[in-house]
């Protein structure tokens, strides 16, 4: 799984992942956005653009993100995710509080 | 804990060898290991082994009864079965410090043996003995080569280290093994207390032990039935189902679904965030007279109801799944079962070896409606159609309302 970081004008950390996000690949998420939360940046967009495919745990670990985000008065939004990973949002009714942006920008746009 | 070794007095030397060697067949056959596959677990032992020490052969044996069976080789070219009189390892288990053997073709007791007395025959063996959990020595991990070999004391070591290594392969799949079978003792049993109806399950973890389960239990006035999914894979998943499952039955003495899967949620929400997990289900009580099942969908969204008259409806996810952080109420719904309809609940598992869309459900339901039987039949199907392709937890439940008898 293939990670970067970039920040935008407004403070907003975006995560751009590429691979699978998945049980081997969500500790590393996990604790990126973490990382990104305990240096000041609790809006994060990830970007799913490069992810082919999203199980349970790299699910989990979006969850994850999105509590340790509000916990520190921000938010985690999604951005460009593929089929695959907007079926499992679908099925698991999460797509509610993980609406996916078109793109990264839009995400916080109307903050 | 110091092992099931028996202490017999008043033996023969004869009789004390006979009862000790029962005593490490026992050993052995409480492992499970023999005439298993291949597993990549030892044989990566067995390919370690080959590069530390410079062996050509490398076998890990184990000495059953009259016969020695090699669980991995690094010469796929020789028996993995061999008579016990023609075994080196026979003798490795004998002691517990290495075997080593220079000359074999002058010991008295190699000299004849098949692999040795020939021109390109063994011309060094060092084997080292592998514990059961109790202490006895059930087999070996040895090396062998055909010309004249050194085998010092750091080769000795490095070969006591790889054995320990099989020890504890061992241990850990026989625990595995424990563990599946507690796990499946916690699958419902067959339904009885609902005349009218059947219901079958099945659930194929992808690792020993699964994430998901399924289960059934009376409640006042029909039956309860819960397909779940705990995020993650092995043990971690299966520990937190086995919670799951619990829960859920302690919550069920409330008559609302919605009642039994919020105190189910309450409950379990503690443990969910420390552990950093969450959890899928679908939860119904299914009426017996009326056939109205009342449910509640948690995230989980893969079932259907097959409708006798052909049509299908797909009981559509209401809520988030347990342990996500918000929304702590979840929506009941109802939907009738008619005489003849099917339900139909399965894990993702299913969604992603039928190609991981949505399509999977319509697959579901035409392996379902060919097989038009029992509920245990739709179930083997699906799972013979799933096969090997399943990338995660299989779990398929399915509830039936038998057709009504005609007057």
């Amino acid at each position: 799984m293939n990670q970067n970081v970039r920040h935008l004008d407004d403070g907003v950390a975006v995560l751009s992942l590429g691979g699978k996000l998945n049980m081997v690949s969500a500790p590393a998420v996990r604790e990126s956005i973490a990382g990104l939360v305990a240096g000041g940046s609790s809006r994060v967009v990830v970007n799913l653009e490069g992810v082919e495919f999203l199980d349970s745990s790299g699910l989990g670990a979006l969850i994850s993100g999105l509590k340790s985000t509000r916990q520190a008065g921000g938010d985690l939004r999604i951005a460009a995710p593929g089929e695959q990973v907007r079926l499992v949002l679908r099925l698991t009714n999460m797509e509610r509080v993980l609406v996916p942006f078109e793109t990264a920008e839009e995400a916080f746009a109307r903050a | 804990m110091t092992g099931n070794s028996v202490e017999v007095t008043g033996l023969t030397e004869a009789e004390r060898r006979a009862v000790a060697e029962l005593s490490r067949q026992r050993s052995l056959d409480e492992l499970g290991i023999l005439d298993t596959a291949c597993s990549e677990r030892f044989d990566r032992i067995a390919r370690t082994a080959q590069q530390l020490l410079g062996f050509e052969t490398v076998i890990i044996n184990f000495v059953d009864h009259d016969r020695q069976w090699t669980k991995a080789s690094t010469r796929p070219d020789l028996p993995r079965v061999t008579p016990r009189d023609e075994s080196f390892c026979h003798f490795a288990i004998q002691q517990r410090a290495p075997l080593i053997v220079h000359e074999p073709e002058t010991d008295p007791r190699f000299r004849g043996n098949p692999f040795v007395a020939r021109e390109d025959g063994i011309r060094f063996y060092a084997g080292q003995s592998i514990q059961g959990p109790s202490g006895e020595r059930v087999g070996a991990i040895c090396v062998a080569d055909y010309g004249r070999r050194e085998f010092g004391p750091e080769q000795q070591a490095i070969l006591r280290d790889l054995a320990v290594w099989v020890e504890e392969e061992l241990a850990l799949a026989r625990e595995l093994t424990d563990s599946a079978r507690v796990q499946s003792g916690l699958l419902p049993q067959s339904l009885v207390t609902m005349p009218g109806y059947e219901a079958s399950g099945v659930c194929l973890p992808i690792r020993t032990v699964s994430g998901d389960f399924f289960d059934w239990y009376p409640v006042r006035g029909g039956a309860a039935f819960t397909l779940a999914d705990a995020m993650g894979k092995g043990i971690p998943a299966a520990l937190m189902a086995a919670t799951v499952r619990a829960t859920m039955r302690a919550g069920s003495r409330f008559d609302g679904v919605a009642s039994a899967v919020e105190a189910a949620a309450e409950t379990l929400d503690a443990d969910l965030e420390n552990s950093r997990t969450f959890v899928t289900l679908f939860h119904g009580h299914l009426e017996e007279d009326t056939g109205v099942l009342r449910y509640i969908d948690a995230g989980h969204g893969l079932t259907l109801l097959l409708h006798g008259d052909g049509s299908t409806e797909r009981l559509a996810s209401t809520g988030l799944p347990l342990g996500v952080g918000w929304d702590v109420t979840w929506e009941e719904r109802e939907v009738a079962m008619r005489h003849g309809d099917l339900l139909i609940s399965v894990s993702d598992g299913v969604l992603d070896a039928f190609g991981g869309t949505l399509d999977a459900l319509g697959q579901v339901e035409r392996i379902a409606r060919e097989c038009s039987g029992a509920a245990e039949a739709v179930v083997a199907a699906i799972t013979e159609e799933v096969g090997s392709r399943a990338p995660d937890d299989v779990t398929v439940l399915a509830v039936r309302r038998l057709p009504a008898l005609r007057a």
